[in-house]
């Protein structure tokens, strides 16, 4: 009984859910301020006013008028027990105009902002402004109110999910993306999770601290031995022992004192050698693990890093963070372990004196927490100095030919020069600070001991204390100075660790944008069937690359795309090969979603030869089999020979062996491309994406592969990307791309003879080619048979 | 047959040469919807956009004038040499456009696990903001540091000498 109630509930509020444009609290706070709800056809939340200051607000609209409400929303402590924390939303003001006073609603997107406008009698009305990164959600507002006024029905928007930005766990706000608040977001110390690197090595580790504690148990014991017992028992009264007794105890002494040092040397070399077998395979787990995370990441982020900075973070920041822990750590535990058996030792001698020794505590631990703030931005600093530096250098070497080009050899020299003496003011200022501040804590340290020796004395003078008992304690107080030194000194070493861990743990933590899902179709063998429906991409929120697209390739089929420059071409190349995921709508392969399939499906069904072209370090051969590791020689020459590639590579020096790549064979951009395209046949993809392929080669060579590829079209789906038109000429299809649209589609002489931007292309090229008297653009386009006559005619017509 | 050509009308003198407004052929004006509109050279305009060319080093300085269309009309070469209320009105258009609340006070960055939640006080207002991808999301132009949040706001420590070392200190880190 009680379940069917509880089905029927839900069931209402699932129908009620359905039907509401805002939230429940958010609804019941407009309604209180006196907008009846239950007619709201559509709406989004924004977050400023119409001067751009941030408030809550809420755009929506019935039948009758577009509302646009401004309050705040907030989270607070819920009555309920169980419940925890329960939205609440408060409308300051309402403000409504009539929907028959506005024409049309339309969008504006500015740098950061985007402002939503209405028509009203041909003029712009500014309504509301918005954070650019709500342009989606008024953008479907604006589609959903114009189709309104244009058929009556509003376009069904998809509501906001309720839970979609409150936090898992208290339902508190959290940005967009994120699944909890800050407050439950995970948290772990750096230093914890540093420690996790060295999780496989724990009992490695812990009979190295166990040894450590020995090592500092050993060192405190010896000065009981060698200091207070040799004065007090052995030296105090020589007379009052025979000859041979007092022999006997130095010599038991001196043995005792020998077989310490041994047993502790014998312990430190275990020691060594334990951490010198397991800190190499951390240092190598670290660096793998740093390659492997931005292995996993997806394009976007390369694109946003500089590669100085990247490497930096291979080599420099994990060997910070290794020194760190095989040189630093196993100090700070011998340190900490030696400071607290000397105190405890110095304090059964004499806890008079040693409250004096203890004044030095607390101020360690202010150096200790000042240290690491002063120092922890200066490592970033110097980090940040050299980063630049490194990077400043990787782009100095790539882009030599244009430095030479251009004569900007000297340019180049003040620049670097400039990022290195910045750096090298950085050095110097935590250099300076570093030798500045612990030499005055040894003074600090010595004035302590200094005035520990006069109490001292004046105790053995009042026979409070024997003199060895104060020369041990002279000597316990010297053996407090390096750990203490060493505990203010390593929060600069603590510093850099961190800083370095920052930004390793930065790449660690960074999500992939193409994730494969769990359930994900495994599709081996594609068809090649490739349709983009209603698609709409963008690199930077609310900056649409792609809008709406549809777009049909039938297995086998070769498209033809053309666009100008920034058109979308080369975007919609990577969507299809999942470099990068839509934005809204999907692209199909074989009419599955491409986030459905595996990914190494379409890595290995999908290939693509682009503009950019890379050749790895390695042999001629080895770059052309790079997809197909297994691949034999008889493969690998002939997809050379299918990209026009065999002829030129043997006549490099070690013809399939000539090594290429940086600091290899020179080959020129055309040879480059070839090596790439083979690289591509090799893999023998189903659907084969040619972007630009053949853009850096002469007409001749062009042909031949134009040639080639034509004969592998056979049975594989084949888009090519082209600004040279003759390029696409064997196109079954041809799309041509204007501001992330489709704007035509057809055959090639179909859309010649639509006369649209294809036409205009066509033309603009056949008079470049007629104007350098390779085509007489007069007398012969390569248009065919009737069409060609029928276009000539055309053509000479408009003339 | 040349000049009547496709590529001859693309490439005329007119785009390769910049149209520099002189303040005594260009007037603003705001209409009553609070949009810019222009008369340059005895032509009007109901509604003009400008738009930075160096929006960062100099916002003030090469601003271009283009219409709805977003056909370029002029660029003006220095702000500075236009009247005093018609600066007002290049202001209010530009405030609009490059939206960018300045920080003044960084009151605390917390880093948990590559998220970076930023309280700031924009004035006298507090504001709370999340930043990922830190090393492109702050950028630091000079003395200036722009923030981009998650949401694609931006925002801007105008001087970063001038705000308080404490606030000084907590963005270090960050910057690179």
């Amino acid at each position: 009984m009680h379940g069917k109630k509880a089905d029927k509930k839900r069931g209402e509020r699932e129908k009620r859910d359905e039907r509401a444009v805002f939230p429940d609290h958010v609804l019941k706070a407009l309604n209180e301020a006196g907008l009846n709800t239950d007619g709201l056809l559509s709406g989004c939340q924004g977050d400023m006013d119409n001067q751009a200051c941030f408030c809550d607000a809420w755009v929506c609209f019935d039948k009758e008028g577009l509302y646009i409400a401004f309050g705040e929303e907030k989270v607070k402590k819920s009555k309920s027990r169980r419940r925890g924390l329960e939205s609440e939303a408060r409308v300051d003001r309402i403000e409504s105009i009539p929907v028959g006073d506005i024409e049309k609603l339309e969008l504006e997107q500015y740098v950061s902002t985007g402002r939503l406008i209405m028509i009203q009698a041909g003029e712009q009305v500014s309504v509301t402004r918005f954070s650019i990164g709500l342009a989606g959600d008024f953008d479907n507002l604006v589609n959903s109110f114009n189709s309104f006024k244009e058929t009556g029905e509003a376009s069904k928007t998809e509501r906001r999910d309720d839970g979609e930005n409150k936090c898992k766990k208290c339902g508190a706000p959290c940005p967009h993306g994120q699944q909890y608040c800050r407050k439950h977001n995970k948290s772990s110390s750096t230093f914890l999770r540093l420690l996790k690197l060295f999780g496989n090595h724990r009992w490695q580790i812990g009979v190295i601290i166990l040894f450590m504690f020995v090592e500092a148990a050993i060192s405190v014991i010896v000065p009981q031995l060698s200091t207070r017992t040799l004065y007090d028992k052995v030296l105090t009264n020589p007379d009052s022992l025979p000859y041979e007794q007092l022999l006997k105890a130095l010599g038991t002494l001196v043995l005792s004192i020998v077989g310490i040092k041994v047993l502790r040397v014998l312990f430190q070399a275990t020691e060594n050698w334990i951490t010198g077998s397991i800190m190499p395979r951390i240092m190598y787990n670290l660096k793998t693990k740093i390659f492997n995370a931005m292995q996993r990441l997806s394009l976007s982020f390369y694109s946003s890093k500089q590669t100085g900075s990247l490497m930096d973070r291979i080599l420099r920041d994990a060997t910070n963070i290794y020194n760190f822990f095989v040189d630093g750590m196993p100090r700070v535990i011998i340190s900490v372990a030696t400071a607290i058996g000397v105190l405890i030792i110095m304090f059964k001698m004499s806890w008079r004196l040693s409250l004096v020794a203890l004044i030095a505590i607390p101020v360690l631990i202010a150096t200790l927490v000042m240290g690491d703030r002063l120092f922890r931005n200066m490592h970033h600093r110097v980090w940040r100095y050299s980063a630049r530096v490194s990077s400043i250098t990787s782009d100095n070497i790539n882009g030599q030919r244009v430095i030479k080009a251009f004569a900007r050899e000297d340019r180049e020299y003040d620049k670097f020069s400039i990022a290195s003496d910045d750096l090298r003011k950085a050095e110097l200022r935590l250099s300076l600070s570093e030798a500045t501040l612990y030499p005055a804590l040894e003074v600090l340290i010595f004035m302590l001991s200094t005035v520990v020796l006069g109490a001292g004395g004046v105790m053995v003078a009042k026979g409070q204390m024997t003199v060895g008992t104060l020369l041990s304690y002279i000597v316990y107080l010297e053996m407090l100075k390096e750990p203490f030194g060493f505990l203010a000194w390593v929060s600069n070493w603590w510093s850099r660790c961190a800083d370095s861990a920052q930004r390793v743990f930065e790449v660690c933590d960074a999500e992939p944008d193409i994730i494969e899902k769990e359930n994900a179709v495994s599709l081996e063998n594609m068809r090649g069937d490739v349709e983009l429906r209603e698609l709409d991409f963008e690199y930077e929120p609310a900056r649409p690359v792609i809008h709406k697209m549809n777009l049909q390739v039938k297995a086998g089929d070769m498209l033809g795309i053309v666009g100008k420059t920034g058109a979308g071409k080369t975007t919609i190349a990577n969507l299809i090969s999942r470099l990068y995921d839509a934005k809204e709508g999907s692209v199909l392969i074989d009419g599955i979603d491409v986030r459905d399939i595996r990914l190494a499906d379409i890595r290995k069904n999908v290939g693509m030869v682009s503009q950019d072209i890379y050749l790895f370090i390695g042999s001629v051969a080895d770059n052309i089999r790079y997809a197909k590791p297994d691949a034999s020689m008889d493969e690998v020459i002939a997809a050379a020979k299918a990209a026009s590639a065999h002829d030129f590579i043997m006549k490099l020096p070690d013809a399939y062996e000539t090594r290429v790549g940086s600091g290899g064979q020179r080959l020129s951009g055309g040879e480059r491309q070839r090596i790439s395209i083979a690289r591509t046949i090799i893999q023998n993809p189903k659907i084969l994406i040619l972007d630009e392929a053949t853009a850096a080669m002469d007409t001749e060579t062009e042909r031949r592969i134009q040639h080639s590829l034509t004969q592998l079209k056979a049975g594989r789906t084949t888009i090519a990307i082209a600004h040279r038109l003759s390029t696409l000429r064997d196109s079954d299809y041809l799309a041509v791309i204007d501001g992330g649209k489709l704007t035509e589609y057809g055959t090639y002489q179909e859309l010649l003879r639509q006369k649209g931007e294809f036409y205009r292309q066509y033309k603009i090229q056949s008079e470049a080619l007629s104007t350098i008297g390779i085509i007489d653009f007069d007398a012969g386009t390569p248009v065919d048979d009737e069409d060609e006559k029928e276009e000539k005619s055309e053509g000479k017509g408009e003339e | 047959m040349a000049e009547n050509s496709i590529i001859a009308q693309n490439i005329s003198p007119d785009t390769l040469s910049t149209q520099y407004v002189k303040p005594e052929s260009c007037v603003f004006a705001q209409n009553k919807n609070g949009f810019l509109t222009a008369t340059i050279d005895g032509k009007e305009y109901k509604r003009v956009i400008l738009t930075r060319t160096l929006p960062l080093n100099f916002p003030d300085d090469y601003i271009c004038i283009s219409d709805i269309e977003k056909n370029e009309l002029g660029i003006i070469e220095h702000k500075s040499d236009f009247p005093k209320e018609q600066q007002e009105l290049i202001d209010i258009e530009l405030m609009q456009r490059y939206y960018c609340p300045v920080i003044t006070k960084i009151v605390s960055v917390k880093d948990k696990m590559g998220n970076f939640y930023f309280d700031v006080l924009i004035g006298e207002f507090k504001k709370s903001f999340t930043v990922k991808d830190i090393s492109r999301s702050i950028r630091q132009m000079g003395k200036s540091v722009y923030i981009t949040d998650i949401d694609g706001n931006r925002f801007k420590i105008e001087n970063y000498e001038k705000i308080p070392s404490k606030s000084r200190r907590r963005i270090e880190p960050y910057l690179y």
